[in-house]
């Protein structure tokens, strides 16, 4: 079924086009269609017209025209996200930042770059290729995901063990409010006098405003990078040897895991030699000075013979480490080499609980007869849990989401929180009272409403609703002979 | 537009989801076909079968533009094809006719200068527009070849034009009836050698293309010349230690995302070169087969960010040479005044230079 607009759309859209030009507005059933989703597996999401500013005021404009037609506008980079945060409900005015994607200035002595929001991740730390500076956030989609979207979900990546998340990354901000004016959160230099009101942007999901241009906070390359990869015959033994690495003092640059099922599917893409036999694998990447590493290599190799490692491979050189972290970074799309579809989570449970907190989820996800795979910060406890399965298959979904309330329990349960990176957006909105009192969420309400008192900013996000917009159980339904 | 946006086009076209106007048609016809996308998915999703399967169903409800039909018979007319380069070249050397984009700046009045035998060790696949237009990038090739011990065939003009560019503008009746002729021209058992990475992507699909034992057999055949070389390295002469140039590669996608035969031209390379890397996982240039005449301005801005980085990798390594293995990039690179050699070139020259110092080689 083709979804028909509101009324008022056309008005809706002439106006956007004379505010930013007809050439930067489609609202043609295509685009909507497209931009009715994001990379979650979250359906049911209508989008209005879409428009594509290239400057602040371009942005300020589609703000304005939306709110005064009534509309809701939600902010959108590469539609990368994994929680429904860019989804659009009833039929907003889309705002996709990614004809802004201009470095506008590299300031190497001060380790600041001013951004546009749909500048590439990967494309700036290219860009800086020969400064010896890069951008730390690495979210694994990096080579897709926007730097305004990593902004707005605060993400983070295999990196941000030692380097800190995207917040930790972003001096200052460039925001365009829902009355359409335009502020500066934070200051280039410094901490900006008052309240961190950049602090409070950074992972609003455009719930607050957009980010039009943003200053990012560059980080010196380190002298010396060795990539480690260690085969356990256990998933405990693994967790314990996280947990020893960071009691021996040391805080590795990277800290993932990764169990026997990713490692079979990411194998069969990568070919980077990781051992298909082993039930768990840990990438341990170490960096600084010569000697300190050297160190640091001898003590990760004795706390994992300590917990009966299998073999310790040390990258030998840069094509060698890139394939391991190319295995790593394409864990999730690798999954349809064992189904088609997955379902992917997002928890952070305390470190030390990491191996009891994982038997408990797998023995969850097995009990409604789905395949569970493994991939996860485990540095910072941050728990991937993917559900692999086969949409077309009748009832996997009602599976698949009573598995997935489970996943969530069993984390909070264990001293958790609901996501680590990937965000609240749609997904998670549900299970917020399971985190938060009611005054804690009326605090947080206000907050939202003092940045955007109209309501207009991305409603419908972060907060439980009864609205059953971009409902993740509309997948249930998958008409008979189409692909997927 | 991404992949995965235009994924979701086709299957909303395929459920009725979306009407197929002409938005639809454009998120379709922007898809520079790279499959850059397919060598990035860890998933295993065969974009190619899709957008190709696709572009087939497209042409039959709406025909190509006019200039790409006429542009795409004359590949197959061989004769034409000749003769017609030929009367451009004088008409350029005379200043009568205007540059065109597309157009290399000085056709050439000749072709091949080397001689050549009916049979050979290897065939050498010399296809349609680039046996007339860059016939000194056969000849190097041809060279190199010969220098590693073997004897060389030319596919001619029995044989013919590959049908990739039919393919890729979704003529599949027409690229299956080229298919099937130059496999009927080619058969015996010698490796079928490939210059040009869009030809050798297109005969290594005749298999999958045509469906025959025929053509699978074919296509087992079919090798790019970098990975023929990489396994007769011991073959080339070690050459005593000289400068050696900075050679920037710019990866064709049907070389690299397609073929996965970039890093044998790395390993066949860097025996006598220093190559400088571009740092971009293999983006395309823009030239796209037909794309470049179809989506000019797409494919200039996708040029543009190749020619900045060209120009980064220069500034950073010092190396003025560039190469590419298809003739599209090329000739795509080259409308922007960038001097782009096949890396065939780079090499005969490096070998007839350390083989015989004094010599200069024919038809360079």
């Amino acid at each position: 079924m083709v979804h028909k607009m509101p009324s008022g759309t056309d008005e809706l859209i002439a106006d956007l086009a004379d505010a930013i030009g007809a050439g930067r507005v489609t609202a043609g059933g295509a685009a909507r269609e497209i931009y009715g989703r994001d990379s979650s597996i979250i359906e049911g999401g209508h989008s209005g017209p879409v428009c594509f500013p290239e400057s602040t005021r371009q942005i300020a404009e589609c703000v304005r025209v939306a709110v005064a037609h009534g509309r809701d506008f939600v902010p959108r980079g590469a539609g990368t996200g994994l929680s429904g945060g860019a989804v659009p409900c009833n039929d907003p005015v889309v705002i996709s930042t990614t004809r802004m994607n201009r470095i506008l200035e590299v300031d190497v002595e001060r380790r600041i770059a001013w951004v546009e929001p749909g500048v590439i991740n990967l494309d700036l730390s290219r860009h800086l290729a020969g400064t010896g500076l890069h951008f730390a956030p690495d979210p694994s989609s990096q080579q897709a995901c926007t730097i305004g979207g990593n902004l707005a979900n605060n993400s983070g990546g295999p990196h941000c063990l030692a380097y800190g998340v995207t917040s930790e990354h972003v001096a200052a901000i460039e925001v365009v409010l829902s009355d359409a004016s335009t502020v500066l959160l934070g200051a280039e230099v410094g901490d900006a006098v008052g309240y961190d009101l950049r602090g409070a942007f950074v992972g609003g999901e455009g719930t607050l405003g957009i980010a039009a241009r943003i200053a990012v906070r560059l980080t010196p390359d380190p002298p010396v990078v060795r990539t480690l990869l260690l085969d356990f015959q256990s998933l405990v033994d693994a967790a314990e040897t996280v947990t020893g690495i960071i009691a021996a003092g040391i805080v590795p640059a990277a800290l993932e895991m990764m169990d026997r099922n990713t490692v079979e599917a990411v194998e069969n893409f990568v070919e980077a030699g990781y051992p298909r036999d082993a039930e768990a694998v840990l990438i341990v990447e170490l960096d600084g000075l010569e000697e300190g590493v050297t160190h640091e290599i001898k003590i990760v190799k004795r706390v994992g013979n300590e917990n009966g490692v299998g073999t310790v491979r040390v990258a030998a050189d840069d094509v060698e480490r890139e394939l391991i972290w190319k295995g790593r970074r394409n864990a999730f799309g690798a999954i349809a080499h064992i189904k088609p579809g997955y379902y992917l989570h997002d928890t952070v449970v305390p470190r030390t609980r990491l191996a009891e907190v994982v038997a408990k989820v797998n023995e969850a996800v097995e009990r409604h007869d789905l395949i569970v795979a493994n991939v996860f910060h485990a540095g910072d406890g941050n728990l991937h849990p993917l559900m692999a399965f086969d949409p077309r298959e009748p009832g996997v979904m009602e599976r698949v989401y009573a598995a997935s309330e489970e996943i969530v329990r069993i984390a909070i349960e264990a001293g958790g929180v609901l996501s680590g990176e990937h965000g609240i957006g749609l997904e998670k909105r549900g299970f917020m009272p399971l985190l938060y009192s009611p005054d804690d969420l009326s605090a947080q309400r206000a907050l939202r409403d003092a940045f955007d008192p109209v309501g207009h900013a991305n409603p419908l996000k972060m907060f439980p609703t009864g609205s059953s917009c971009g409902d993740v159980m509309h997948l249930a339904e998958v008409p008979e002979g189409v692909w997927v | 537009m991404s992949p995965r946006g235009r994924i979701v086009l086709m299957r909303a076209a395929q459920t009725g989801g979306v009407d197929c106007d002409d938005e639809w048609y454009d998120a379709m016809e922007t898809c520079m076909q790279c499959r850059g996308c397919e060598a990035a998915c860890p998933a295993g999703v065969p974009f190619g079968e899709l957008i190709s399967g696709t572009r087939s169903a497209m042409s039959a409800v709406r025909r190509a533009p006019v200039h790409l039909r006429v542009g795409l018979w004359a590949l197959t007319q061989h004769r034409l094809l000749l003769f017609g380069s030929r009367i451009l070249a004088v008409l350029q050397r005379l200043r009568v006719i205007p540059r065109v984009g597309f157009l290399p700046r000085r056709l050439p009045l000749v072709g091949s200068r080397l001689s050549y035998r009916a049979d050979g060790d290897v065939i050498l696949f010399t296809g349609c527009v680039m046996d007339v237009w860059q016939p000194e990038v056969h000849d190097a090739c041809q060279y190199v070849i010969e220098v590693t011990g073997s004897t060389v065939a030319r596919s001619g003009p029995t044989a013919g034009c590959c049908g990739a560019l039919h393919e890729h503008a979704g003529l599949h009746g027409t690229a299956r009836r080229l298919a099937k002729q130059v496999v009927q021209a080619l058969k015996g058992n010698e490796p079928v050698l490939v210059d040009s990475a869009g030809c050798g992507a297109a005969l290594k699909a005749y298999g999958d293309l045509l469906g025959t034992p025929e053509a699978r057999t074919f296509s087992d055949r079919v090798r790019d010349v970098h990975e023929w070389l990489e396994e007769r390295m011991e073959s080339l002469p070690s050459l005593p230690d000289g400068d050696r140039p900075g050679v920037i590669v710019q990866d064709p996608c049907h070389l690299r995302h397609v073929q996965g035969a970039h890093m044998s031209l790395r390993k066949v390379l860097s025996q006598y070169v220093d190559v400088v890397e571009l740092n971009d996982d293999g983006l395309c240039c823009g030239a796209g087969g037909s794309y470049s005449l179809l989506q000019p301005e797409l494919a200039t801005a996708a040029r543009d960010r190749k020619v900045d980085l060209i120009t980064k990798a220069s500034g950073l390594s010092g190396a003025e040479l560039v190469v590419s293995a298809n003739p599209g990039c090329s000739m795509h690179l080259a409308a922007v005044g960038l001097d782009v050699l096949h890396p065939m070139q780079v090499l005969a020259e490096v070998l007839e230079a350390g083989i015989d110092p004094e010599g200069v080689r024919d038809g360079q």
